[in-house]
């Protein structure tokens, strides 16, 4: 039955892939008799604009990760290495911050950089005389600015987990042997991590390269785009028919380097497991005392990083939303500051959008862990041939960006599903595109917290006359509940982020969520209003925050991302 | 060579803290093969790392070769890299992304001695040759066996020439047979190059085999210093004698001058003046043995249970009066028949204030 329930759900993974190839040969929109051309692909290839799409997608990428990297590197040192104090609540607060909606920190440093409204540019502007912004946040390095900020989370827990995965006394045996703390790092430390700090950034630039949130966010108005926006714009255009043909063709390439960079991804963190010395004790090391000096310089970091990730982004938008047009701050505007933006919210349809966000909270953790569990035992557990291929097919959402599976779903449900199922413009719709994205995340949970189990404590319960279905529930959901409590909470709150997906499948107010409500005023170009609607969604954010903080964290943080 | 005087150490786990040393004082000499034996959680290699200088204590002093490396109340702590020790970790630690010559060389190129490479090279064949791995030295370290890599660890810890090498739990690792002929090897090097070790195991055997001196330790502290047979003979604590072996433990009171009686009746013990009241009387297996006839002293009659032949002994379980003894014997004394006087020799027995302290050591 296991193998049923993961066949069922694994089967539309493939075909919504295959839905995409097949979208990208079609000549005409849908509805028509159906003509095949490759000459979307030739246009690709030959298009100045979507050459240029490209460049901008591999700058957007590139600029993301090296940003990540720049805080997660030392960051992750400083709390896995160093007698920092309060070193387990940065690490706590760090990995939160991948909860943080990326529209929120995005939207924030519109109003920092943004090159008319930008506060810094007009103190930059003012105070030398510029007659041009001097930093302009909707360009390429701005955007990749932006976007590194969100995902240093992940590049940070990532490398904590290279420094925790290694055996620490080979960074003793240098000490010990006569080699400084900074001879132990060039020549032990950096080139034993570097094969997992090379994997974080192939899966961080793998991320940024369809990241969908800040390009909509900053780049569409300012006529910049990247793959993502492009493939949204295709699909979703201003003035022009939808061009399926253009998107699928391009969702398929980008499909493509996607599963191309996931492969080398696996193949490095392979290579460093090879590194990861499996030891006899559980210890850690002594770590490495900082001085007056190096605590200063330590908390400067750190400082820095909050305030340019988390802060600043934060203020701007609270003093954004207290204004009815944004100006930057002076005695004139703080006479304005009112709390109007917050009375004229569409609360009626916050309303509906925060019943939804809660149904899909609700729903789809608890589908997903259902299917996952299926999975997981079919992988690891059932013996049935192929089952590896059922490991692979699990993996392919994580691979497949997400914006993508969006699409096939909606191109699904509005062409070959119409007459069968009214699929589209419903909350259901919604349901199954999160939890299809989601399974790769709660299969590697599930996977990993299943093969700490010895297998012979569920044979004992067959032996004693137990179903598999009592096995089940009497037996392997207590020993896993740690790890599928941790799961709920983390994807109940990606479920309450969701942008990308819904950008594309939210049609009407029967589904229409939370964070598309505060995209809608940005994109209507109510830009305070917008800023109000998403301070209230970041408060309503906190309970569910503070559950994961009481009952998701005890389980290993290491496995988040 | 080694002075560990009032070391201290504390750590906290769980927000509750738990002393892994407890006023810690050692003395080890020049050239000695010096172990420190005890259960895991008993200190022996917190007290090491704090020797290497990977662990800081809390309390006390530790000097190397008359030199101090940590002095609380001088508020020193000398970091590992000026230490110029060797150690052999449990782990081995070697470095995966090296080959066997760069491993060694590493240390000696950059390390203290900063060797040039033609002299680090002289060195890494020297170091090699001695755990005879000559061959080995373009090999990917990766690619070396459990035993190979710890071999490639100690040529690694003697290539600096050490004055002083520690090992934490070096064969712990490796399979039985391979520990046996490799903990051969490291006496024999230890002996043919006089260096100082510091070794930490919690094997009994393997530290009898090893050691000059072994210091056994439990719960931070250290019970008691001396050669292995002194340790095996005449324990300080009944914790150390458990430690050593299986042993038989008798209750009784003691009575006069040199006579205890016992929960099986009168025995004479070698020296009382140190025990009064109640005791335990200790006596290895081995030293229960088996008479026919009751003519003599400390001879008291018992029912054999079981009895089971192991090639080079016998082990027989046997009723004194409802209460069992372990014997061991020889083979060439025979079967022993059903009723037998049991026969213990007053030199052989120890005595303890009462405490049985089974299973008192975990």
């Amino acid at each position: 039955m296991a193998v049923a329930i993961s066949a069922a759900a694994l089967l539309p993974v493939l075909g919504l892939l295959l839905l995409v190839l097949w979208m990208g040969f079609w000549q005409n929109g849908p509805g028509e008799p159906i003509v095949y051309t490759t000459s979307h692909y030739r246009k690709i290839f030959t298009d100045a604009f979507t050459y240029k799409t490209f460049l901008n997608t591999l700058g957007f990428a590139t600029t993301a990760v090296l940003v990540a990297l720049f805080f997660a590197i030392p960051l992750a040192w400083l709390v896995e290495r160093t007698n920092l104090t309060g070193k387990s609540f940065i690490l706590a607060i760090v990995t939160l911050g991948a909860l943080l909606p990326t529209f929120f920190t995005a939207m924030g440093w519109v109003f920092l950089l943004h090159p008319r409204i930008g506060i810094v540019n007009r103190f930059l502007m003012d105070s030398f005389g510029l007659t041009q912004a001097p930093l302009n946040v909707a360009s390429i390095v701005g955007m990749g600015w932006v976007e590194g900020l969100g995902l240093s989370s992940i590049a940070f827990v990532m490398i904590v987990a290279t420094y925790r995965s290694m055996d620490p006394s080979l960074e003793e045996a240098a000490r010990v042997h006569g080699l400084g703390i900074l001879r132990t790092l060039v020549y032990v430390t950096l080139p034993l991590t570097f094969p997992g700090i090379l994997a974080a950034f192939i899966y961080v630039f793998t991320i940024a390269l369809s990241a969908f949130e800040v390009p909509a966010i900053i780049g569409m108005s300012n006529k910049i785009f990247t793959f993502a926006t492009f493939i949204f714009y295709k699909i979703q255009p201003l003035e022009e028919l939808p061009s399926y043909g253009v998107a699928g063709a391009v969702s398929t390439i980008l499909i493509v380097l996607a599963l191309l960079l996931s492969w080398s991804y696996f193949r490095l963190l392979r290579f460093s497991h090879r590194y990861a010395v499996v030891t006899g004790k559980a210890y850690r090391p002594q770590p490495i005392e900082l001085g007056s000096k190096g605590r200063i310089l330590a908390w400067s970091f750190l400082g820095f990083y909050f305030t340019v990730a988390k802060l600043l982004p934060l203020l701007l938008l609270v003093w954004a939303a207290l204004l009815r047009y944004f100006q930057p701050p002076s005695w004139a505007a703080l006479a304005q500051v009112s709390m109007n933006n917050f009375y004229g919210l569409p609360w009626k349809l916050l309303l509906q959008g925060a019943w939804n966000t809660v149904i899909l909270m609700l729903a789809v953790p608890t589908l997903t862990l259902f299917i996952c569990l299926a999975i997981s035992w079919t992988v690891l557990r059932s013996g049935v041939r192929f089952r590896v291929l059922f490991d692979a097919v699990a993996f392919l959402p994580h691979a497949v960006p997400h914006l993508i599976l969006a699409i096939a779903t909606m191109f699904a449900a509005l062409f070959l599903l119409r007459n069968v199922v009214p699929l589209y413009g419903s909350l259901m719709i919604l349901v199954f595109v999160y939890t299809i994205s989601r399974i790769s995340f709660a299969t590697r949970i599930i996977n990993n917290s299943l093969a700490q189990i010895h297998p012979e404590l569920e044979e004992a319960a067959f032996v004693g006359g137990l179903k598999l279905l009592q096995v089940m529930w009497k037996i392997l959901i207590p020993l896993l509940k740690p790890a599928l409590v941790y799961a709920w909470i983390w994807m109940a709150l990606l479920c309450y982020r969701e942008l990308t997906m819904a950008s594309v499948l939210v049609t009407s107010q029967a589904n229409v969520t939370l964070p598309m409500i505060v995209w809608g005023l940005w994109l209507g170009g109510s830009l305070n209003q917008a800023a109000a609607a998403n301070l209230v969604v970041l408060i309503c954010m906190l309970p569910v925050v503070l559950l994961y903080f009481v009952f998701g964290r005890r389980s290993r943080i290491a496995e988040g991302a | 060579m080694i002075s560990i005087a009032g070391v201290s150490k504390n750590f906290s786990a769980d927000d509750r803290s738990v002393a892994a040393l407890r006023s810690v004082h050692l003395e080890v000499n020049r050239g000695e093969f010096f172990v420190l034996l005890g259960p895991s959680g008993s200190g022996k290699t917190t007290l090491l790392r704090a020797v290497a200088g990977l662990e800081k204590p809390d309390q006390g002093e530790i000097s190397l070769d008359g030199k101090v490396v940590y002095s609380r109340s001088q508020g020193l702590c000398a970091p590992p890299e000026e230490r110029q020790v060797g150690m052999v970790f449990q782990s081995y630690a070697i470095w995966p992304h090296l080959t066997v010559a760069e491993n060694i060389g590493l240390v000696l190129t950059h390390g203290r001695l900063r060797l040039s490479r033609k002299a680090a090279a002289e060195r890494i064949r020297y170091s090699l040759s001695l755990v005879q791995l000559q061959d080995f030295e373009t090999r990917p370290a990766r690619l070396l066996s459990g035993g190979q890599q710890q071999r490639v660890a100690l040529a690694r810890a003697l290539a600096i020439n050490p004055a002083l090498v520690l090992m934490d739990e070096p064969l712990s690792n490796l399979d039985a047979r391979l520990r046996e002929e490799v903990r051969t090897n490291i006496k024999k090097l230890a002996v043919q190059i006089g260096m100082t070790v510091l070794y930490v195991t919690h094997d009994q055997i393997e530290a009898m085999v090893l050691a000059d001196r072994i210091a056994v330790m439990a719960h931070g502290e250290i019970l008691q210093v001396g050669r292995p047979a002194e340790l095996y003979r005449r324990p300080a604590s009944a914790l150390v004698a458990e430690f050593f072996g299986s042993i038989n433990w008798i209750r009784g009171m003691v009575h006069g001058n040199n006579r205890i009686e016992t929960e099986l009746g009168p025995l004479w013990i070698a020296d009382s003046r140190h025990c009064y009241g109640a005791v335990i009387v200790g006596v290895r297996p081995e030293d229960v043995h088996l008479r026919s006839s009751n003519e003599g002293e400390n001879r008291i009659e018992g029912k054999v249970r079981t009895s089971v032949f192991l090639g080079d002994q016998i082990v027989s379980e046997i009723d004194v009066q409802g209460k069992i003894l372990i014997a061991k014997g020889s083979p060439d004394d025979g079967e022993p028949s059903d009723t037998v006087f049991v026969y213990l020799p007053r030199d052989r027995l120890v005595v303890f204030s009462d405490r049985v302290p089974s299973n008192s050591l975990e």
